[in-house]
């Protein structure tokens, strides 16, 4: 066989077995943790949760698939299905919150009614409440 | 236009605040996929649903992109060729249940009830009826189902490529935990 010949074939076998690492790796990885991740914004519980009421679909356009940095005050923090927990932040509506859900277990102690937070987390959008997940807390 | 009609029927039921009214915004959705190929499991902890005992009206709303799978790339393509979830971000059930009067809500226990309705799914509605459970507990109500849906019912299309990879049919899990609706 040829040098030349030799040569393709062993880069296009490494070029296969690359792909298919590489494919692999992709179709396994789990989600960023958003706490080595430079938020898209940083806005205050209140401000977020108004900008949703004002105008949804503006809202939408700008903050959903966003990483969020959120200020807020811890109103409840209750354990979901799954292994989350679901930490709501108040804001200046009585009825509308952020929902900020922590994919995996973390200490709700953390999360003492009317304490100050900063959680980062990526937003899904809103219903009655804006609704944030993937939550990791910064303070 | 059916948007506006959910969020009328949402904000009757929540600001006609009385004993009756009972909501949740942390219910939880998840579905399971399984085949011989891999297991599929997906989890929303971010429901909102209203319940009304007397009537035994329900609402249901999620959106679709709180939905959170274990590998991220399978979340990206759940939300981007099989839901169209920017197109079609939410999903609403509106129902009832069938036969309110067997329940007494002023007594703990659990109660077998069969809940209809209309479920919208990737803007395709269609009507289903399964069985659930509602538990009466102190100073709230747990509602629970398990139910399958057919992704093809609601013109999901899943490429032949992974089709294998994805049940035919999806079992639902439903579990709601409701406490009174009260003024702030």
């Amino acid at each position: 066989m040829k040098p030349l010949i030799k040569i393709a074939l062993f880069v296009i076998f490494f070029l296969t077995i690359a792909g298919i690492g590489a494919a692999l790796y992709l179709l396994k990885m789990g989600h960023k943790d958003l706490k080595n991740v430079v938020p898209d914004f940083i806005i205050s519980a209140s401000d977020l949760q108004r900008t949703f009421e004002d105008n949804e679909s503006e809202a939408t356009v700008k903050y959903v698939n966003k990483i969020l940095e959120v200020n807020g005050i811890v109103e409840s923090a209750s354990p979901g299905e799954a292994n989350v927990l679901n930490v709501t932040l108040k804001t200046s509506n009585n009825f509308s919150s952020i929902i900020c859900t922590f994919p995996s277990a973390i200490d709700s102690h953390l999360f003492t009614p009317d304490t100050q937070v900063k959680i980062r987390g990526e937003c899904s959008g809103f219903l009655m409440d804006v609704l944030l997940n993937n939550c990791v807390l910064i303070k | 236009m059916k948007r506006l009609s959910v969020i009328l029927l949402l904000l009757n039921l929540v600001v006609a605040t009385s004993a009756q009214k009972y909501m949740t915004k942390n219910g939880y959705v998840g579905f399971f996929s399984h085949t011989a190929i891999e297991d599929i499991k997906a989890d929303n902890n971010q429901a909102v649903s209203v319940f009304d005992t007397a009537s035994g009206e329900m609402v249901l709303q999620v959106l679709i992109k709180s939905f959170h799978f274990e590998k991220a790339l399978m979340e990206e393509h759940f939300n981007e060729n099989y839901m169209e979830s920017d197109k079609f971000p939410k999903s609403v059930f509106k129902g009832k249940i069938t036969n309110p009067a067997s329940v007494d809500f002023s007594k703990p226990g659990k109660y077998d009830v069969t809940v209809e309705g209309d479920l919208n799914i990737h803007d395709v509605t269609k009507k289903i009826s399964v069985r659930g459970t509602i538990e009466v507990i102190k100073g709230g109500i747990n509602a629970t189902s398990k139910f399958n849906i057919v992704p093809e019912d609601y013109k999901i299309t899943i490429p032949g490529v992974v089709r294998d990879n994805i049940a035919k049919n999806l079992e639902v899990t439903v579990s709601l935990k409701y406490s009174p609706v009260e003024n702030k």
